[in-house]
């Protein structure tokens, strides 16, 4: 047993995610607190990983975990994981860490929670459940336990810095995968970039149809900005995959966000909170997203729309 | 193909959520199908008719009210309906993955299905933990799904149109993000006519299994800030937004 | 008259004419028998014997188009006279010495006065000049004028052989037909006046000091006039025309049960699948409808679907649907009858523009029901799972789950009572003598839920006892069952019961009138018997009673109405809310379409539920101008309100006066808050809030 906090990063195409650094960060913290060390391991193949705040780096090296890929990044975690016995293992609730962090739980038998919002000196975690409406506290018993922690928690600044990594070989035997990586899928070709635009008109559920999407469209056009989403909009296939906002879509931070009909889950807020002006437009009063736009207004979305169409 | 969806039954979030003690108050919120499961259902099904099989869909019955979602299940395409009877409105993610697994492992699975997330995995999601006891790969985030022969080629997305294309001999545990197309809507006649005439099979709950989590507190969010509500009809919204834009030089 | 000769050959012709004539009718009677059991008729014999006088009358065509109405009257009137006319003319022609000019002077036989004789040939002679006028006016209507009313809008589906002008040319025919047979007929007749004018033929004898006398032309008129009978027969039965013999006919079997009544998606006492793919999945009387038909097109002018430039046309259903049977049965094209009626009568758009309010139906002068076809064909659309408008699914989606198509949490729809400043009962926990049925939109929509208080407010000021049922109230069903989803309504009414069962209670009260549509007239179909209400009833009801009295009148302002179709169409509620503004004092003006006709605000039927599509004047639009236009005729300085009594209503006319730009001429308001002001119930912030 140690006092270790093992911080999973992740990475693509040799660039670490903002969330692995404010894991570090947050890690130093209560590794500093607990009398243990801050880790951060990265598992790849030729990943420049002397980037990272953390006391010490473990860098996993093997031309088979040269991509993503879970059932082996599991095997290697699990592996190391078991031989070193952190206190906590730190995840992000991400696309990969949500491959992961259940899996890993389930296999050594530790506790884990997810929609990890912020943790105590304690190791006791705040999660944001319940699509946002709800906060809870949990506590990890036992010896080790995982956190999967949704991006944008903690500072990234807090984990920038420049230990050197440790590389070892891979604790297991890469060989017989069942899990093959094919190729990477870039987004499609030909549509905008939202992350490189100054001002968004966002479309939540409350759109309701996709016919509905030409108004939100003439919208931004009268405001030379461009339509994005919340993910159902997407997943009904009302908008395509590239504008989606949010936790499995992207980050943007724009001069305004304008949110019509998003109710504002975590996940979404993950992609958008930090834009520099956001006003949202939701019939709920009590929707989250009130607690993180700078402006609201309870009020059908068309109606507004409508009116704003006529004044610009 | 043996195909199963494993599905979660889950309090609703379209009402407010009352608590009682640590937790949520379970008696008293309506429980609905996992919004993520719609589209796993839907993307198993996609596969049973592209490359024939079988789907088995399975649950926890966690109040006594999971007939209605099987049904639903069975009147959008699946062939078998499946419920654990565990009859506890709190099972979490890891009690519930538990007693799946055990009831998945007599199925001879080529493949299970389940949604990506629920709102109340606290404890993490019940795919990659189905994956662990049943030692099966795992992949979540997907969006597509193809079968041939004995492996699968499975697109996840990361963020944004990126993404990766996995190819997985079988059998494996998929965690579904989107299904290939829009989940199809069932019309209730036919759910109804299923309710009359499907059987549901009954399994007993087996093997334990907890998060190893204990609730301290549940409770809405500390609101932190809040937006400035702007008053009034639609029109007045519109005029103080646009009022607001041309101030800050954004419109 | 005849000679042995033509005699023969006349009875010959007869015969082939006969034999084709009842071939078409039995041909009709064929297809109209293959179709579906319809709800059973009662007291045939009453109905058709009330349709009859009606017919005679011509009351229902009189429901619009005053003018060509009373052109219709010549040529229905001259027809019927004409029936006798040629019977005679078939016994002059075969009978010799049957001769009736100069009141019968040469009339072999003694049984008939001259008097008789003389009127008989007055009739004949005047309606000829009748038939004439008719019939040239509405030719000329047709192809000289062109009355864009009896076209159909470039993206209606439209049977190819209609496209290739195949209408046009059964007008012309039928046209040229009574044009040619009357004339020749009042010819025959002249030809015969060997002695000058007899006073009781006036055209004849006018016609005879030109033509001059002619037995030659006796013959001839006669084998013109007469002959063309002979053809015209079995044409009429594979032409639109089988409306003279079908019309009346079908209004003595039109549909007997409430209008806010649907027929079953499966007929009584049989399996079959729901609603209608093919032809021969609707009812028969429905399949009748088509030949009842003759295309006026009045069914049109008042559709808001049509009005909007969706490709609907309850007309252009009805004739494609003749023409489909009549390429099956008299053509050669059988197999188009395998075909899906999606493809073949009314496009899939067209079915899903319908709001369902009732004013084809209601318009039509022969009883027809092609908002019954559309709905049947919704129904087996959505059981085989074609492809269903992204906001419509979402809707049954969530009235499937939540009992609402709000995606709202059941236990929310109470919200608004809890609100209240004072208890509302929940119904089903404790007595109470009124159970106010809420609705979706009144329950959960921002902009409605002031009002919904505000009726609260005023029900407490009445001493009126009410409770409502909180989460065990579920979307009624009316609109889900408009959609096509016969088995989510079920579910639906089944779960109303339920709540209704745990209530205690003297009647029902609703706000929305399309819940009361549906709690009034089809749960008593599934066991749900109860005395439901429309607000505006009971509201009617407590002024009159003194329960409610107006405190501040209204004087200051002009307001207009405008009846919800599923309150004054379906249920001719037209009354209450009409003596409630007279009492509240406001100055009203009536709209041209009004009561009977009003025209929908364009919600219904789902209609809100799907994406805002088409560009163009919506019917909500044209009816907010048509309000405005009402208001200038009596010109003043009030402030002038648009009253509704429908939650829909308010929110679709609101966003009408908006698009319209006509913010500050008119303003939207429920009936309701008008009430409140006159009795002193104090509207709330929120409610201002709306108002403005």
């Amino acid at each position: 047993m140690s006092n270790d906090i093992f911080v999973i990063t992740e990475h693509m195409d040799g660039k670490f995610s903002d969330v692995s650094f404010e894991l570090v960060g947050k890690a130093k913290e209560l590794a500093s607190a607990l009398g243990g060390q801050a880790v951060a391991v990265v598992v790849g193949s030729g990943t420049a990983s002397n980037v990272f705040a953390s006391d010490s780096t473990i860098q996993v090296d093997d031309t088979a975990l040269s991509q993503f890929n879970p059932e082996a990044y599991g095997k290697v975690i699990e592996a190391l994981v078991k031989d070193k016995s952190p206190r906590l293992v730190m995840f992000g609730w991400t696309a990969t860490g949500m491959d992961l962090a259940a899996w890993l739980s389930a296999r050594l038998g530790v506790p884990c929670a997810a929609y990890v919002k912020n943790i105590g000196a304690d190791l006791t975690m705040s999660c944001q459940a319940y699509g946002g409406k709800m906060s809870a506290d949990v506590a990890p018993e036992g010896d080790m336990a995982i956190a999967a922690v949704l991006a944008g928690s903690f500072p990234v600044e807090a984990g920038q810095g420049s230990t050197a990594a440790t590389t070892m070989a891979s604790p297991v035997a890469l060989d017989g995968l069942k899990t093959k990586f094919v190729e990477a899928i870039k987004p499609a070709a030909g549509d905008v970039d939202i992350t490189a635009q100054t001002k968004l008109v966002s479309i939540g559920r409350g759109i309701g149809s996709k016919d509905n999407v030409e108004l939100a469209e003439e919208l931004a056009g009268k405001l030379g900005a461009t339509v994005s989403s919340s993910r159902p909009v997407v997943d009904a296939g009302w908008l395509p995959r590239t504008r989606q906002v949010g936790k499995s879509g992207l980050k943007v931070k724009p001069k305004l966000y304008l949110m019509l009909g998003i109710s504002g889950a975590p996940e979404h807020l993950e992609g958008m909170k930090s834009a520099e002006l956001i006003i949202a437009i939701n019939t709920d009063k009590k929707a989250p997203i009130f607690n993180v736009a700078h402006y609201g207004a309870t009020a059908d979305l068309f109606e507004v729309a409508e009116a704003m169409l006529e004044l610009l | 193909m043996n195909i199963v969806v494993a599905i979660k039954h889950i309090p609703s979030i379209a009402d407010d959520l009352p608590v009682k003690g640590n937790n949520v108050d379970f008696d008293s919120v309506d429980f609905v199908l996992n919004e993520f499961d719609e589209q796993s259902i839907e993307q198993a099904v996609l596969v049973k008719e592209a490359v024939g099989g079988t789907v088995t869909v399975v649950g926890v019955d966690m109040i006594g009210e999971l007939d209605g979602v099987l049904h639903l299940a069975l009147a959008k395409g699946a062939d078998k309906a499946v419920k654990i009877t565990g009859d506890d409105p709190a099972a979490d993610s890891h009690q519930q993955a538990k007693w799946l697994a055990e009831a998945i492992k007599g199925m001879s699975a080529d493949m299970v299905f389940a949604g990506v997330q629920a709102s109340n995995d606290l404890d993490g999601q019940i795919g990659p933990m189905i994956a662990a006891h049943l030692d099966m790969p795992y992949i979540g985030g997907v969006s597509s799904v193809e079968v041939a022969g004995d492996s699968a080629t499975v697109n996840k997305e990361f963020a944004g149109g990126v993404g990766a294309k996995y190819s997985v001999s079988l059998p494996m545990v998929v965690g579904v993000q989107a299904s290939t197309k829009p989940p199809r809507y069932a019309p209730v006649s036919k759910v109804r006519q299923v309710a009359q005439t499907a059987t549901i099979e009954k399994v007993a709950p087996s093997g334990d299994a907890g998060s190893g989590l204990t609730f301290k507190k549940m409770a809405p969010p500390v609101v932190t800030g809040h937006a400035e509500m702007i008053e009034g009809s639609s029109k007045d919204v519109a005029k103080k937004i646009v009022e607001l834009l041309k101030s800050k030089g954004l419109a | 008259m005849l000679t042995l000769i033509e005699k023969i050959i006349f009875v010959l012709l007869a015969l082939i004419s006969a034999g084709f004539t009842v071939h078409g009718f039995k041909t009709i009677i064929d297809s109209v028998r293959r179709g579906r059991p319809a709800p059973e008729l009662k007291n045939v014999p009453a109905s058709l014997l009330r349709a009859g006088v009606m017919v005679l009358l011509q009351q229902t065509i009189f429901k619009a188009r005053k003018v060509l109405s009373a052109i219709h009257l010549g040529l229905f009137f001259g027809l019927i006279t004409y029936a006798f006319v040629n019977l005679v003319d078939v016994l002059e022609g075969f009978i010799p010495g049957f001769d009736l000019v100069y009141g019968g002077r040469n009339f072999a036989f003694t049984f008939l006065p001259a008097g008789v004789i003389n009127a008989f040939n007055l009739i004949a002679d005047v309606m000829s000049g009748a038939l004439l006028f008719s019939i040239t006016v509405m030719m000329a209507r047709r192809f000289i004028v062109k009355d864009k009313r009896l076209t159909y809008r470039d993206n209606v589906m439209l049977n190819p052989k209609i496209l290739a002008g195949g209408q046009a040319k059964d007008s012309l025919t039928v046209g040229v037909f009574v044009i040619m047979h009357v004339a020749a007929r009042l010819l025959g007749q002249a030809f015969r006046l060997t002695d000058g004018a007899d006073p009781f033929m006036p055209i004849a004898s006018f016609l005879s000091n030109i033509f001059g006398a002619s037995q030659t032309g006796i013959h001839v008129a006669w084998w013109v006039s007469i002959g063309w009978v002979l053809y015209i027969l079995p044409y009429i039965t594979r032409s639109k025309h089988t409306h003279f013999t079908v019309g009346p006919v079908n209004l003595g079997l039109a549909k007997q049960n409430p209008r806010g009544l649907l027929d079953p998606a499966v007929p009584a006492g049989t399996k079959l699948d729901p609603g209608a793919k093919f032809l021969h999945d609707l009812s028969w009387k429905r399949v009748l409808d088509s030949y009842a038909c003759v295309q006026c097109n009045r069914c049109q002018d008042v559709c808001p679907a049509n009005f909007y430039g969706r490709p609907l046309s309850p007309s252009a259903l009805e004739v494609n649907k003749r023409y489909l049977i009549k390429e099956a049965t008299f053509g050669s094209h059988p197999d188009r009858l395998l075909l899906p009626l999606t493809e073949t009568v009314i496009s899939a758009e067209a079915v899903w523009s319908c709001t369902t309010c009732h004013a084809c139906v209601s318009i039509c002068p022969v009883g027809n029901e092609p908002m019954a076809d559309i709905i049947d064909i919704r129904r087996r659309l959505l059981i085989d799972g074609g492809e269903i408008d992204s906001g419509v699914q979402n809707a049954l989606q969530s009235l499937a789950t939540n009992g609402n198509w709000m995606s709202k949490g059941k236990r929310l729809r109470g919200r608004w009572a809890k609100e209240m400043e004072f208890p509302v009962k929940n119904a089903t926990e404790e007595p109470v003598e009124n159970l106010w049925f809420v609705g979706d939109t009144a329950s959960f929509d921002e902009r409605v839920v002031p009002n919904t208080k505000m009726v609260a407010r005023i029900f407490q000021q009445a001493g009126f006892d009410f409770g409502i049922m909180y989460q065990n109230e579920n979307n009624a069903g009316n609109d889900v069952r408009r959609v096509g989803e016969e088995g989510l309504f079920e579910q639906l009414v089944e779960q109303n019961l339920q709540s209704f069962g745990k209530a205690q209670f003297k009647q029902i009260v609703t706000t929305d009138p399309h819940s009361f549509n549906t709690l009034k007239n089809e749960y008593p179909q599934f066991g749900g018997k109860f005395e439901v209400k429309h607000y505006t009833a009971v509201m009617a009801k407590l002024f009159e009673e003194g329960k409610l009295t107006v405190k501040n009148p209204l004087s200051g302002y002009k307001v207009t109405y405008h009846d919800p179709c599923y309150l004054g169409r379906y249920n001719g509620g037209f009354s209450a809310p009409r003596r409630i503004l007279q009492m509240l004092g406001v100055e009203f003006n009536e709209m041209p379409r009004n009561c009977e006709n009003s025209f929908c605000c364009g919600a219904g039927g789902g209609q809100i539920w799907m994406g805002k599509v088409a560009p163009g004047e919506r019917p909500a639009e044209n009816r907010i101008k048509e309000a405005l236009t009402t208001f200038e005729k009596n010109p003043n300085d009030k402030k002038q309100l648009f009253i509704v009594t429908c939650p829909k209503d308010m929110i679709m006319y609101s966003d009408a006066v908006k698009t319209t730009g006509n913010e500050g001429k008119i303003e939207v308001r429920d009936l309701i808050q008008l009430i409140a002001e006159a009795v002193g119930v104090e509207m709330p912030l929120e409610a201002e809030a709306v108002a403005s």
